[in-house]
């Protein structure tokens, strides 16, 4: 058995959260945004465990609890925005909804 | 222990404005109250003019903490120059309410107009830099308002140009406020923004006084306002409702001036007297360039507002020219202008809620159907001009001689202020009121019995103290005298 | 006699004035008030004040040097104090009492003349303030409250020129008048204020002026003099500011006799007089005041000369008088200028009193060519009118003799000769035009076939009164080369000048020629206008009816130019210039408003690789700040 060496996770963390940022900017559905934040949140919280655990301090792994406890609620809203965003528009990309776009003059 | 008088001057029209907003009642209660209020203040000020004592103290302070961890203080005064002030806001804005009786417009037009006279009578009497601030901040959202709702014309358009561009202005001496704050707590250690604290300071170098007396005359000069900054005037002037150009013209211009004399002139007395002569020559050129582009407008209101921009800047010329006899004519046009023109635009109120006129062509023969309108107009007009006998003539032949005094040659020109005066008000006098036009003027309907009370009175006013004004002026006399040998070391004049 | 009562003089006319404005506003308001209230009230005050006059003079007769009256402090800056005061001197009680006099005879003329028009009230309230602000130009005691009355006379005569506003004419009239003016007030308030500036703190009444002005530099006594007299030009119409006075005969009649004619223009005259102390210093500002004096004479009689409205002809040809005036009082003969203000005011009211009764009885004819053979219908008219003609021809022993030919004299005495030769020549101008005037209206054959009109008895009283006065009033200037005590001279004693010696032959040779001057003027007018042939059509056009064309000019380099640099300032220089600065500023934020809000293009992930952006830049600041 390998010992995971610490920067290994680091680098995982690192890795995972540059994947959800690419994710983030280069998709168009909504789900996979979605799943990009997730994941990015999750590197994060992989960040926080491993620091905890090598400062021996809990602060990390408590906020991680945290995190993970507001990413669950947090789930509920955003999934539930996403279907009603659908029924208004019936559609799932992104680019479809843009409002705020400016138009005209002021 | 109780409200102190001033307090209650101030605040009281803003706590009824704030309960007739709540409760449901109709328009008639609104200005039936509102005036009230108006005449409950008046008396209260006139109880200071007759305790007032003749010195150059400030009197009937009120100090109170208020934000105490920044030096901040709810900090009351008044001397000679604002107790006049003080005196022609309490009295003109019951009048004016005579007169705008009959406007139909809904009771948040009477609500705003308290809350104006909240704003000017605190800008007025706060000697705490921050409190004046927050009045003088404070006295344009009704006026925001009383355009942008009940205004004319392109009104929106207007509103926004009054109230972005003094804003504008304000936040230069909003800086300079603040930098004078922190100036006082790094020299003294502990934070004031009071104004006799402010002056106090040493430390600031010649250059650093210099920019923030411009902060602050920026901030002045727009609300005068001193030429070239004054296009928005005549805009909003023209667009305004009859109460909020009454206000503007006859109340918030006057708060330029007495700003300068209240703070510029003691915080910066050195660069007040170095730059004097710009401001001397500025004024001069502006009661001339302001007159003349009178002559031709088409607009009366417009060119209302180039008269009173003549006016304001001869008044400027006045409180520059470094001498008792410009400042006291100064403080004393102040009072002058703000009655005349007040009346004027409150006349032409009439006018134009009779017969929904407004250009000067369009007018006429108004003088057959309603002599009384015409004889009060005709004594408003004469104070203008400056004829003898009004203190209008009073306040001019002591600022011409201030200036006089500050030198001969601009004395002379000031004094062509009779003559171009003269031409454009007769001249409208003439187009407007007397001679006739091919217009329908028969709903054009005389003064009623209310009018007729507020404009005879501001016009008795107009001449008893042009009559007798030694017993109007000594009381302001030894402010001013103060003022000049001890805060501007410059001497009364010769 | 109580000096209390100086007040009461200017008080009375006041008063009177301010109740008939309220009880005209109140008959056209509310209830008729019947005109003989009015009347009442209006004649009482300036024959009150007329008394009161009378017995001031009595006063003065009988050995008091002067009254002062100082109810009030009006003024009082910094050590500068001005009085309300009021003083009597033998000056301002001999101008009192002649205004007054005039005026309560022209009362009672104008009582007949506005009978039945619809601003009754109106006018004596006008007609009384301007009593009191002339009475209050008379007997102030210092420099300043008389510039009260003298703005205050100003006003009056703009409100009655332009009495019948619903006329355009009438007001545009009157708004010359005040403003031609107020130029000249502009002078007058400069020359005071600098004189206030030099000598006001040792007191500005006339007697602490007369003590302390010596201690003032000549150049600015010189320009004081001037300034003061660029007033006295706007006030009495002379040269250049003299176009407003022929506008103002769109008066009513009454105005332009009591205001236009006999008083308020001479209170430039009066003025001069009052500052002799300040003249008698600079006597080349005399001469120049001689030379103004005797150019406006000359000029307003050649212009009268060609005129067919009968209140123009009159109206110049008091500019003309009023010319000879001040030749007086510029070459220091202050009584000699106030003996002519005192004739002329007797003869000039008469002449435009009987052009109004004329008028009257013609409908509201002004144009002497419509006129013609009124002899016979209106007789008193005529041997009225003829007595006033005859004495401003300057035909002894009618009273305009002895005071124009006075002026004359003191022109040859001080040397001025061309001064005496423009007067000379002016006098038979003036017969010329008057008897021109006096032929073509009253004899020859009656041009209109109109019904005459009856005159009232208040028109006729007056018109003899002061033809009587037009008949004897030089009397009490008699030289003394007739053996006579120059009263004027006596009792103006301060204001007399330098006495200048003249052989009786020379004086006496120098009233023939003047004599025969007039008498000249009155040939060539009984030859060409005494037969006046009406049937022809007249046409009158040429330089001089046009007047010179100066209104002309007048009007197209000031007025038509400052209406050009008014519409400049506010379309070009306001509009085009200032405000398109501020606005620009506006508008260059709202065009970096809309640059910047392209970056809100409703791209998400735009907006999320910003954020990226944003924060990986912030961190890495922090990075490399914190270590």
């Amino acid at each position: 058995m390998i010992e995971a060496s610490f920067m290994s996770y680091i680098s995982l963390s690192i890795l995972l959260f540059s994947i959800g940022i690419i994710g983030l900017i280069s998709r168009k559905n909504i789900f996979i945004i979605y799943m990009s934040i997730e994941l990015m949140l999750n590197a994060i919280n992989l960040m926080l465990v491993t620091l905890s655990k090598y400062f021996s301090s809990m602060d990390g792994q408590i906020i991680a609890m945290m995190v993970m406890a507001i990413a669950a609620s947090e789930a509920a809203v955003f999934l539930s925005l996403i279907v009603a965003m659908f029924r208004l528009k019936h559609s799932l990309n992104i680019d479809d909804y843009n409002a705020l776009k400016q138009k005209g003059t002021l | 222990m109780g409200i102190g008088l001033l307090t209650l001057i101030i605040f009281l029209p803003l706590v009824v404005s704030f309960v007739l907003l709540i409760l449901p009642v109709g328009m008639k209660v609104t200005r039936n109250v509102a005036f009230a209020t108006t005449v409950v203040v008046f008396l209260l000020s006139l109880s200071i003019f007759f305790r007032f004592r003749l010195t150059d103290y400030m009197q009937f302070r009120e100090f109170h903490p208020w934000i105490t961890t920044y030096g901040i203080y709810y900090s009351l005064g008044v001397d000679g120059f604002s107790m006049i002030i003080l005196m022609l806001i309490t009295t003109l804005i019951p009048l004016g309410y005579l007169f705008l009786w009959k406007t139909k417009k809904a009771k948040g037009y009477w609500a705003s107009m308290l809350l104006i006279q909240t704003g000017v009578t605190g800008a007025l009497l706060s000697l705490d830099m921050i409190l004046f601030y927050f009045f003088w901040e404070s006295m344009l959202l009704p006026v925001f308002m009383i355009i942008g709702i009940y205004g004319t014309g392109n009104r929106i358009f207007s509103t926004l140009k009054i109230t972005i561009y003094t804003i504008m202005g304000s936040l230069f001496m909003l800086v300079s406020i603040l930098y004078l704050g922190v100036a006082f707590y790094n020299e003294f250690g502990v934070w004031s923004f009071q104004l006799s604290d402010l002056v106090q300071i040493t430390t600031l170098t010649n250059l650093q006084r210099t920019l923030l007396f411009f902060g602050f005359m920026i901030a002045f000069a727009i609300k005068i306002p001193i030429f070239p900054f004054h296009t928005w005037l005549m805009q909003t002037y023209s667009n305004s409702p009859t109460g909020g150009v009454f206000i503007l013209s006859s109340i918030m211009a006057k708060l330029g001036i007495y700003g300068i004399v209240r703070f510029v002139l003691p915080l910066f007395p050195h660069q007040y007297v170095e730059f004097a002569p710009y401001f001397v020559g500025l004024g001069v050129f502006g009661l001339l360039y302001f007159g003349i582009a009178a002559l031709m407008q088409q607009n009366i209101k417009k060119m209302f507002a180039y008269s009173s921009a003549s006016h304001l800047s001869f008044i400027t010329a006045g409180i520059f020219s470094l001498n008792i006899y410009g400042m006291t004519g100064a403080a004393f046009l102040i009072v002058a202008h703000a009655m005349a023109t007040g009346g004027l635009f409150l006349l032409n109120g009439t006018i134009e809620h009779d017969l929904g006129i407004r250009s000067i062509s369009g007018l006429g023969g108004i003088a057959k159907k309603a002599p009384f309108l015409t004889l009060a107009f005709a004594l408003m007009l004469l104070c203008i001009v400056g004829l003898p006998g009004t203190n209008g003539f009073v306040s001019e032949l002591l600022i011409v001689f201030g200036l006089f005094q500050f030198n001969h040659y601009v004395g002379v020109i000031s004094a062509l202020t009779v003559l171009v005066a003269a031409s454009f008000m007769f001249w409208l006098f003439q187009r407007a009121i007397l001679v006739g036009t091919d217009n329908d003027v028969s709903k054009m309907k005389d003064l009623d019995i209310k009018e007729m009370v507020g404009i005879f009175s501001l016009a008795v006013v107009i001449f008893a103290m042009g009559i007798y004004p030694h017993w109007f002026l000594y009381k302001i006399e030894p402010t001013i005298t103060h003022y000049l040998v001890d805060i501007l070391k410059v001497g009364v004049g010769s | 006699m109580n000096s209390h009562f100086l007040a009461w003089i200017v008080l009375i006319p006041l008063i009177s004035s301010l109740f008939l404005g309220l009880m005209h506003l109140y008959s056209i308001k509310i209830r008729k008030i019947p005109d003989f209230v009015f009347t009442t009230l209006a004649l009482f005050a300036p024959m009150a004040s007329f008394v009161l006059g009378v017995l001031f003079c009595i006063g003065l007769y009988e050995g008091a040097s002067e009254y002062i009256y100082e109810p009030y402090t009006w003024l009082k800056v910094n050590g500068y104090i001005i009085s309300m005061g009021f003083l009597g001197d033998r000056l301002s009680i001999f101008m009192t009492i002649f205004v007054t006099f005039i005026g309560s005879m022209i009362h009672i003329y104008a009582s007949g003349y506005m009978k039945g028009d619809g601003g009754y009230g109106k006018f004596f309230s006008y007609f009384n303030l301007f009593m009191a602000s002339m009475l209050l130009l008379v007997l102030a005691n210092s420099p300043l409250i008389m510039f009260i009355g003298w703005e205050g006379v100003g006003l009056c005569s703009y409100l009655l020129i332009s009495f019948y506003f619903t006329d355009p004419l009438n007001v545009v009239a009157g708004n010359k008048a005040f403003i031609v003016n107020r130029i000249g007030d502009f002078g007058f308030i400069i020359g005071l204020v600098t004189m206030f500036f030099y000598v006001g703190k040792l007191g500005f009444d006339y007697y602490a002026l007369e003590e302390y002005v010596s201690l003032v530099p000549i150049p600015v006594l010189t320009f004081i003099g001037v300034a003061l007299f660029v007033g006295a030009m706007g006030k009495s119409a002379q040269i250049p500011l003299y176009v407003w006075l022929p506008d103002a005969m769109a008066g009513p009649t009454p105005v332009s006799a009591l205001i236009h004619a006999a008083t308020m223009v001479t209170a430039g005259v009066y003025m001069v007089a009052r500052f002799h102390f300040l003249y008698d210093l600079i006597p080349d500002v005399g001469v120049f005041i001689a030379y103004i004096g005797a150019f406006s004479a000359l000029f307003a009689a050649i212009i009268a000369m060609r005129q067919t409205d009968i209140k123009k002809i009159l109206a110049y040809s008091t500019i003309s008088q009023l010319g000879y005036m001040f030749i007086a009082v510029g070459l220091g003969g202050y009584s000699t200028g106030l003996f002519h203000v005192f004739t002329h005011a007797f003869f000039k009211a008469l002449l435009f009193m009987g052009a109004g009764a004329v008028i009257i009885a013609l409908h509201h004819e002004q144009n002497i060519f419509k006129m013609g053979g009124l002899r016979k219908k209106i007789p008193l008219v005529y041997i009225t009118m003829l007595t006033a003609t005859l004495a401003i021809s300057g035909i002894p022993p009618f009273s305009g003799f002895f005071s124009k030919d006075e002026i004359l004299l003191k022109a040859y005495l001080h040397q001025e000769y061309l001064i005496y030769i423009i007067g000379l020549f002016t006098a038979t101008l003036t017969a010329y035009y008057m008897f021109r005037l006096f032929f073509v209206t009253f004899e020859g054959k009656n041009y209109s076939d109109k019904k005459v009109g009856e005159l009232s008895w208040s028109m006729k009283a007056p018109l003899v009164i002061l033809a009587f006065g037009a008949t004897f009033a030089g009397f009490v200037g008699l030289p003394e080369v007739f053996g006579a005590h120059n009263l004027i001279d006596s009792w103006l004693e301060a204001w007399s000048g330098p006495a200048l010696h003249v052989e009786h032959v020379q004086e006496i040779s120098l009233m023939l020629i003047s004599v025969v001057a007039g008498l000249i003027g009155i040939g060539i007018a009984y030859v060409k206008f005494y037969k006046y042939d009406f049937s022809k059509e007249i046409k009158i056009s040429g330089v001089v009816y046009n007047k010179f064309y100066i209104d002309e000019a007048y009007d197209y380099v000031f007025v038509k130019g400052l209406q050009k640099l008014s519409v400049f300032i506010s379309v070009v220089v306001d509009d085009g210039i200032i405000d398109k600065i501020v606005m620009s500023i506006s508008s260059g934020f709202i065009n970096l408003g809309r640059r910047v809000g392209r970056m809100q293009s409703a791209n998400t992930r735009a907006y999320a690789f910003f954020m990226l952006v944003g924060i990986s830049s912030f961190s890495l600041y922090l990075i490399l700040k914190l270590g």
